[in-house]
């Protein structure tokens, strides 16, 4: 078999700087991967996109989101079932199978966990711009902190944007996403927080004090704390049309994590479905890489994000077609085209105006939604608001819940975007200080001072659904107490 | 809502729902009121567990009498349930368990039943991969007739054959009170009117004794949380319910290959509690493991709980009460009501249309608790 190796090696912006060369096998076969690569991404660097077959059908299934979020990529590794691949590190010599309907369990007894309690008066759950935040901040008032997050790097979705940010300059405008994270991930190190990276919190239980569960790279966590802060952002919708399960087809995000984040071309010839700002920044970013965008399709009469994306799209030839969507995927274990139609004022397709794009990548750019099952496990009341992108757990502006220890902030509270995750996790790290005697003046300051920025940035026209969606969920919570 | 029915049935659990078939079955007028949505109870949380080897013999004639119907039920309303025979295992850790279940194995077989005690030696025969030694275990009882089905859809079954043969169901509709007149019920005021009823019963699970209280009736049950667990679906390698009273603990795997189980915590308070705890996840992941070591590679999906509406003595209330003669008990079901409830519905029936009732049902009225009582030993509690 000849090898493939879909790494990008040359860039226009980014520079790759990948770890030592390792090896592994992947159903009996060779595989080259380097330390630091996600599983997913050394398998789809190897021109490997089955990972799985479902459990009933027995239907290719691959990579889909790329941060743990929908367990589309789950395989045997080193005999285990069911791990994320596309959160789980490449080590050389491990084992990785497509795993079949039935996952069967290892028969060797020997499995070496590992237990650690943690103590804190914070955790912070999600180290995205907002948990950044928060742990920064709250640290700094002199709480004692744990952040957990599931990804083994840390930074959320800012690793993989690559482009440069709108928005306040207090919040970094103009700096690259990426370069965002890297600086708050470093004034974090200066602090004396406690980082639980690689590990799920899959469980929360009230009691004298609040106790989270996670797990991780072999180690279980039991963690207690006096506050919970969860900043665990949002994961991406999916949409409905024949074969959508198909190999790639893939999350917007996911497709942003294994070019920018791992430098691996994700196909050759793409459709984008969704022309917001995340569509139209896949774009280009996948041009960048060097895949062939043949059309972004919208499903609204406009684009839906901001003119400078649309624009340098269409400077590049990328045809942006309002008023169409996707009707089905063709392919037998991964998608080999895709066809697009057009919709009336309805929304219903218009028939005949099908149009068969030969594309080996469909991402999905079509909104987020807010991950709230933790706090809602927790008990904290939930509402729908479609403003805010779906469920999400009420909250005053201090972003403080329906229960007395747990706290919101970022996408988990309502799908916005960086520059105001990063001070609602401010808010939230200095309320939950406050409330624990920690520097009180001072993160009252901080407090107002946050609040006004956010107020200001959110004066925006671009902002004004998510008020109303906020103001929705603040009248809510009052009306609880 | 309607003015007046034949039997008015309080509950749309298990039992509840059975009942408005087996009732319009015979062709009565049934009207069934439940607070939320059918299963919303016990009925929609349990394991799932059908097993004939109690250690009292009107358990063992319930649940075999029981057995006999989920065997056909599928056919007989219209749906699946999932049933499956893949029998009960059940651990004995002590002396004294074995010489107890060595009792009940004789008398369960007198009763008719396929049951046989197994010699430690003899158990991962029926299961390789339980850790027989590691546990303690020294002995068991087996019975491969017992099993388990799929106790949403068996009430769902039950409430949908019995709505196509003219039952009428109102859901979130909330029974607030009665009105009594000549120690009779004649009317009851519900969230949505009131109805006149010549039979009212009483099968609201764990608020039963609430119920029975607007009227004055005293019940001895009490409701206790139960918690309880599913994992993510692995390779189905085993087929049936390990159960041990000596750890306060059952699993079995579902066809789909997720494991499903229960610990009871001893310490557990009188309460109507639904929270899930903490103890209750590590205690099962502690006893889950040690059972199956291979277990340790599976990941919990969920974990909830549900109520236990206990009586002293462990076995159901069934039938009429003296002070209030239209009331009628269907409830106190002590952690196994779903398993005997295609039994106790069809005698309840039978009591209310006048037949002779296929099992004596004496035994089991609220006026038993004013003497001495027997005791189901076989729960986990
Ligand atoms: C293509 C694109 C372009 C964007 N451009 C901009 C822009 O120009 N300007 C701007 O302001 N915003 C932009 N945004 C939006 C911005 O990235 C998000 O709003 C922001 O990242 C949200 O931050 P967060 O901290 O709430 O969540 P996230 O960044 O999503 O972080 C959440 C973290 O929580 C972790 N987590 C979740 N669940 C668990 C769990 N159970 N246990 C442990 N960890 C968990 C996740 O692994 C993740 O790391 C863009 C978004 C996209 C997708
Ligand atoms: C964790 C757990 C595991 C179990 N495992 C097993 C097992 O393996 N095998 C087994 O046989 N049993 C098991 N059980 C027990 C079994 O679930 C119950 O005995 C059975 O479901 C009782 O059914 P029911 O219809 O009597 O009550 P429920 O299902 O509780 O129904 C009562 C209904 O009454 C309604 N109601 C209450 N008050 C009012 C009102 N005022 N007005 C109108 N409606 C009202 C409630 O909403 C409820 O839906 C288990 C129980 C639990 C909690
Ligand atoms: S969980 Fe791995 S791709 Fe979504």
């Amino acid at each position: 078999m000849m090898d493939v190796d879909l790494r990008i090696y040359e860039h226009p912006i980014l520079r790759f700087i990948r770890g030592r060369a390792v090896s592994f096998t992947f159903n009996n076969r060779q595989i080259r991967g380097y330390e630091g690569e996600s599983i997913a991404a050394a398998l789809l660097a190897a021109g490997i996109k089955v990972f799985r077959r479902s459990m009933k059908l027995g239907r290719a299934r691959g990579f889909y989101c790329g941060i743990g979020k929908c367990s589309s990529c789950l395989m045997r590794v080193d005999g285990i079932p069911n791990v994320r691949t596309c959160i789980e590190p490449v080590r050389g010599g491990m084992i990785v199978e497509t795993q079949t309907w039935e996952p069967d369990l290892p028969t060797t007894m020997e499995f070496d966990v590992k237990r650690e309690k943690v103590d804190v008066d914070i955790a912070v759950v999600g180290g995205g711009p907002a948990g950044l935040e928060a742990a920064i901040t709250a640290s700094k008032l002199g709480a004692t902190v744990a952040v957990i997050d599931e990804n083994y790097k840390a930074g959320g979705q800012l690793i993989k944007q690559t482009h440069k940010f709108f928005g306040s300059v207090e919040a970094y405008a103009g700096v690259r996403g990426i370069n965002i994270a890297n600086k708050l991930l470093s004034e974090l190190r200066k602090t004396k927080a406690h980082w639980i990276l690689g590990s799920s919190v899959f469980a929360h239980y009230s009691g004298s004090s609040e106790s989270l569960l996670a797990y991780g790279g072999g180690r279980y966590y039991r963690i207690r704390a006096k506050k919970v802060v969860y900043s665990t952002g949002a994961m991406e919708n999916m949409l409905l049309f024949p074969n959508n399960d198909l190999p790639g087809v893939y999350g917007a995000g996911g497709v942003q994590t294994i070019m920018n984040v791992y430098g691996v071309k994700p196909g050759n010839e793409a459709l984008i479905v969704g022309a917001g700002n995340v569509g139209l920044i896949l774009g280009y970013q996948l041009l960048q890489a060097g895949v062939r965008v043949r059309a972004v399709v919208e499903i609204m009469p406009k684009i839906g994000g901001y003119k400078v994306h649309a624009n340098k799209l269409m400077r590049q030839g990328v045809p942006i077609l309002t008023s169409h969507t996707i009707k089905e995927v063709q392919g037998k274990e991964w998608v080999e085209s895709a066809t697009i139609v057009e919709v009336d004022k309805n929304f219903n397709m218009i028939e005949g105006s099908e149009e068969r794009l030969n594309v080996d990548l469909v991402c999905i750019a079509v909104g987020l939604s807010p991950s709230i099952e933790l706090p809602a496990q927790a008990g904290a009341k939930t509402s729908y608001i479609p403003e805010l992108g779906g469920y999400v757990p009420l909250h005053n502006k201090f972003l403080k819940t329906s229960l007395e220890n747990v706290y919101v902030a970022g996408d988990a509270s309502g799908i916005e975007e960086a520059t105001t995750a990063m001070f609602e996790g401010r808010i939230a790290g200095a309320e939950t200080s406050a409330s624990l005697g920690y520097n009180v003046q001072r993160a009252e300051t901080i407090v107002e001072n946050t609040m006004r920025q956010l107020e200001m940035f959110r004066k925006s026209p671009f902002s004004s659904r998510v008020v109303k969606g906020k103001m929705k969920v603040f009248s809510m919570m009052g009306d609880l107490t | 809502m309607k003015e007046r029915t034949d039997v008015l049935i309080i509950g749309g659990g298990v039992n509840g729902c059975a009942l408005a078939y087996y009732l319009v079955k015979r062709g009565a007028n049934v009207t069934l009121v439940e607070r939320e949505y059918i299963a919303c109870g016990s009925s929609g949380r349990n394991a799932g567990g059908i097993r004939q080897q109690w250690s009292t013999r009107e358990n063992v004639r319930l649940a075999m009498g029981s057995v006999k119907i989920f065997e056909r039920l599928d056919e007989e309303l219209g749906c699946e349930t999932d049933y499956r025979q893949g029998g009960y295992l059940i651990l004995a850790h002590t002396e004294e368990e074995v010489k107890q279940f060595k009792r009940n194995v004789s008398m369960q077989k007198s009763e008719g039943l396929e049951v046989e005690y197994l010699e430690q030696d003899e158990i991962n025969d029926i299961v390789p991969e339980l850790n027989v030694e590691g546990i303690g275990a020294i002995g068991a009882t087996w019975c491969p007739s017992d099993g388990h089905a799929d106790p949403i859809k068996v009430t769902i079954g039950y409430a949908e054959a019995a709505a196509r043969k003219g039952a009428q169901i109102y859901k979130y509709t909330e029974v607030l009170g009665f009105r009594v007149e000549d120690n009779e019920i004649v009317e009851v005021k519900t969230s949505r009117g009131s109805i006149r009823a010549d039979y009212i019963v009483n099968a609201a699970g764990a608020y039963s004794k609430e119920i029975a209280k607007l009227l004055g009736v005293q019940l001895p049950n009490k409701p206790y949380r139960h918690e309880i667990l599913i994992t993510e679906p692995v390779k189905p390698f085993f087929t049936p319910m390990i159960i041990s009273f000596h750890d306060n603990f059952y699993f079995r795997q579902t066809p789909e290959g997720q494991i499903i189980g229960g610990w009871g915590n001893p310490r557990e308070e009188p309460g109507y509690n639904y929270e899930s705890s903490l103890t209750f996840a590590k205690n099962m992941a502690r006893l889950l493991t040690k059972y199956m070591p291979k277990l340790r590679h599976v990941n919990v999906l969920r974990q909830w709980a549900g109520l236990y509406d206990v009586t002293p003595d462990a076995r159901p209330i069934l039938g009429p009460v003296e002070t209030v003669r239209n009331f009628i008990q269907m409830n106190g079901f002590s952690g196994h009501g779903f398993m005997v409830a295609p039994m106790t519905a069809t005698l309840i029936a039978q009591l209310i249309m006048g037949e002779k009732t296929s099992l004596p049902i004496k035994d089991l009225s609220l006026e038993r608790f004013k003497g001495e009582v027997v005791k189901e030993v076989s729960v986990v509690g």
